[in-house]
């Protein structure tokens, strides 16, 4: 092994360009997720061995732009400049064009060794549109190759490029742009001559043009005289175009790559409408669309249930001689009753939480690489928007309705911090399906199905005016969205079982240690004898508050871990699974309630640490229990209307 | 052309009619990100759905499919073409 064979690529490119297809083909099984430093952001590595070539591969998340707008934007960035990789491969969405380049154009700027790849090439013929990619070459001056990464074409070649190309002179030259602006650009460059910043003249004097803040921080502590020089240049330029300077590049970036597009692309005359298009305004459509929405959603609902029902069972049956097992072979004492709470609680994420988790991603997947996930956040935004976020947080409460570990995880697709919180908070409000076993074992069993639906609907709102209230109290603006639309394309199964797969790995990583940690915890808790003392200790609270019997304590205690405890531990001390014995309908109706919001389980707490910081983790469960217990106080008033006449 | 030339809001603009876009209204920081997806002004941009409530805006510019959240939309000003 030495240097010479080993290249390094960082895969780049705007969402739905086929990034994580390509990504996928050429590293297989050969991937690892990570995380940004300090970042929320996945970090995806993988190695492909290739002719005697050692290649890493990392996937840059898909971002539209290289400005400094959102955090994957600044990662992407500052990876290529300090990282210095020897391939950009910047994968191109062929029937978006024109929006693709202006990307190009930008990743130019940062003069980093490129290979163009124009993805997708099948699905652009199709839409008539066909691509001189020899004269994009010319153009450019870098390499650029046709593939079809969802059939593996030209991956190959693009390896066998990168090759070829290793250790020689690819340094590109960065586009022009207006008479005015690169006069600018050069006087500027020319007074950067001596800072020694890592990154190009050309690409810093842009950036200050541009006012992007974290390089004119950088500008300021090295040599500040150069931004008396810059205002002075920038004043120039908007007294010319009449906009602010950063709009004027932008807008030169815009035009040249679609001066380009007009020289390189050949449309055909539009043909008739695809199915795709068909099915596209249907999915759309004011009427329409949300029909479709409904019976997606819903008929995704039934088949996680299902399935989720039937595998849990199937499970149950293969572990339910294991504590048995346990018993004769490692005893009772005190360590074995630990020791086995530890494996049960690993044994319970497999079996409640996993034969659900599964069908949820795959299926959510599958409508993603379809293209559907998209027409979901376009419904939805207006409604959204009430929350102070956009119409993509919808796809983290339809995940969180499966659990709301996920659900939160999910919540790095939106664009700001402020984003990712709003929304990770409201959806640890979301019903998961371990809810779900409460509100229909309990209220929908014995009270009824329309009090169990109402309970829904009751969260539904209540999470609305949260998000309401919370949108005013976090600081920040709320971001418009800005999404493409993409179109329909046949869904490719590779890439679903391997995006399943590594959201499932990183599933069990974040919950499994903090479950069993806490798992034990409470196991010891009750072993000592503590749980009679702690649940008279907390009656003020449950029986006097929220009129339940005091060992609801108990239970709620233990639903912290996941909340179906809250019902297993139920029916276990009580010996029946005949609640109505035990609860009145209306001490039924509050113990849903606050069961629904009193705390996110464990293993949600762990993501919201994990990428929140444990400050913000502990408020919200705090908040949480205050809110949830004077929630239910005031529900149980409420009822005593309605069934104590 | 019954409405003339005169410079509407993006939002205005009826289903399928296209509009030239003039301006854009607003921080620096929306016009900058609108021109990072190709949307400056001289553009040629066709409103091509919308939701309920005048929810966000479907445009399509180029051939390509964008959606638009409304606040957004509004501070594109465009002429009908």
């Amino acid at each position: 092994m030495n240097g010479e064979n080993k290249i390094n690529i960082v895969l780049a490119g705007q969402g739905n360009s086929g990034k994580s297809t390509v990504f996928n083909y050429l590293t297989g099984l050969h991937q690892h997720i990570g995380n940004w430093s300090g970042k929320t952001i996945e970090k995806l590595e993988g190695t492909l061995f290739y002719k005697g070539y050692t290649i890493d591969v990392l996937d840059l998340p898909g971002i539209y732009s290289l400005s400094t707008y959102s955090v994957e934007e600044k990662i992407s960035r500052e990876y290529i400049l300090s990282q210095k990789p020897d391939f950009v491969v910047n994968i191109i969405d062929s029937t978006n064009l024109e929006r693709n380049l202006i990307f190009t154009l930008q990743l130019l700027e940062l003069e980093c060794p490129i290979i163009l790849v124009l993805n997708m090439v099948d699905l652009a013929k199709k839409k008539g549109v066909t691509i001189d990619s020899h004269k994009l070459q010319d153009i450019l001056d870098l390499p650029v190759l046709r593939t079809v990464a969802s059939r593996g074409f030209g991956l190959t070649d693009l390896i066998d490029k990168a090759i070829e190309l290793k250790g020689k002179e690819t340094r590109h030259v960065p586009p022009r742009y207006g008479k005015e602006i690169e006069s600018s650009i050069s006087e500027l460059s020319l007074s950067l001559r001596d800072t020694d910043l890592p990154y190009p003249e050309r690409w810093t004097a842009i950036k200050l043009l541009e006012k992007d803040g974290e390089i004119t921080g950088k500008i300021r502590v090295k040599k500040p005289e150069v931004l008396v020089k810059t205002d002075q240049l920038r004043i120039k330029l908007e007294e010319i175009h009449g906009h602010d300077s950063s709009v004027v590049i932008a807008d030169e970036r815009s035009h040249l790559a679609s001066r380009i597009t007009r020289e390189i692309v050949n449309i055909l005359p539009h043909r008739k409408l695809s199915l795709n298009d068909r099915l596209d305004a249907i999915t759309t459509h004011k009427i329409t669309g949300y029909l479709f929405m409904f019976l997606i959603l819903g008929g995704m609902f039934l088949t996680v249930f299902s399935f989720g029902n039937w595998l849990s069972g199937r499970l149950e049956m293969i572990f339910v001689n294991w504590h048995d097992w346990w018993i004769l072979n490692v005893g009772v004492s005190f360590v074995a009753a630990l020791g086995w709470a530890a494996i049960e609680s690993v044994l319970a994420l497999i079996q409640i939480a996993f034969p659900y988790i599964l069908p949820f991603y795959i299926i959510l997947y599958f409508l993603e690489d379809w293209g559907y996930i998209a027409r979901i956040s376009f419904l939805m935004d207006h409604i959204m928007h009430k929350m102070g976020i956009h119409g993509k947080g919808c796809i983290s409460f339809i995940i969180g309705f499966g659990c709301n570990v996920p659900g939160c995880l999910s919540c790095r697709i939106m664009e700001t911090r402020r984003e990712r919180f709003i929304t990770a908070v409201l959806v640890t409000l979301v019903p998961c399906s371990a809810v779900s076993v409460i509100i229909f074992g309990l209220v929908g069993k014995y009270v009824g199905l329309w009090w169990a639906l109402g309970l829904y609907v009751f969260a539904m709102v209540l999470i609305l005016l949260l998000g309401k209230l919370s949108s005013k109290l976090v600081p920040g603006e709320p971001v418009e969205l800005i999404m493409p639309m993409p179109d329909y394309k046949t869904p490719h199964l590779r890439t679903i079982l391997a995006q399943t797969w590594e959201a499932l790995k990183e599933f069990v990583f974040i919950a499994a240690p903090i479950v069993i940690i806490s798992g034990v915890l409470i196991q010891a808790i009750n072993l000592a004898g503590w749980m009679p003392a702690i649940s008279s200790l907390l009656s003020p609270v449950t029986v006097t508050w929220l009129g339940l019997p005091a060992m609801t304590g108990i239970l709620l205690i233990f639903g912290i871990l996941r909340k179906e405890l809250i019902l297993v531990m139920l029916a276990a001390y009580l010996g029946t699974t005949n609640f109505a014995d035990a609860l009145t309908s209306q001490q039924m109706i509050t113990l849903a309630v606050v069961s629904m919001f009193y705390i996110p389980c464990v293993a949600t707490i762990s993501v919201l640490w994990k990428d929140y910081g444990w400050k913000k983790a502990l408020a919200i469960s705090i908040i949480e229990i205050l809110f949830a217990i004077i929630l239910g106080g005031l529900v149980n008033r409420l009822l005593d209307l309605v069934f104590k006449q | 052309m019954v409405s003339g030339k005169k410079m509407m809001s993006l939002t205005e603009l009826k289903d399928n009619q296209t509009g030239i876009i003039i301006t854009i209204l607003g921080g620096e920081k929306a016009a900058k990100r609108l021109a990072d997806l190709g949307l400056t002004p001289g553009t040629e941009i066709t409103v091509t759905g919308r939701t309920f409530f005048s929810g966000p805006v479907r445009i399509d510019v180029f051939g390509s499919k964008l959606v638009l959240g409304k606040g957004l939309a509004s501070k594109i000003m465009v002429k009908i073409k």
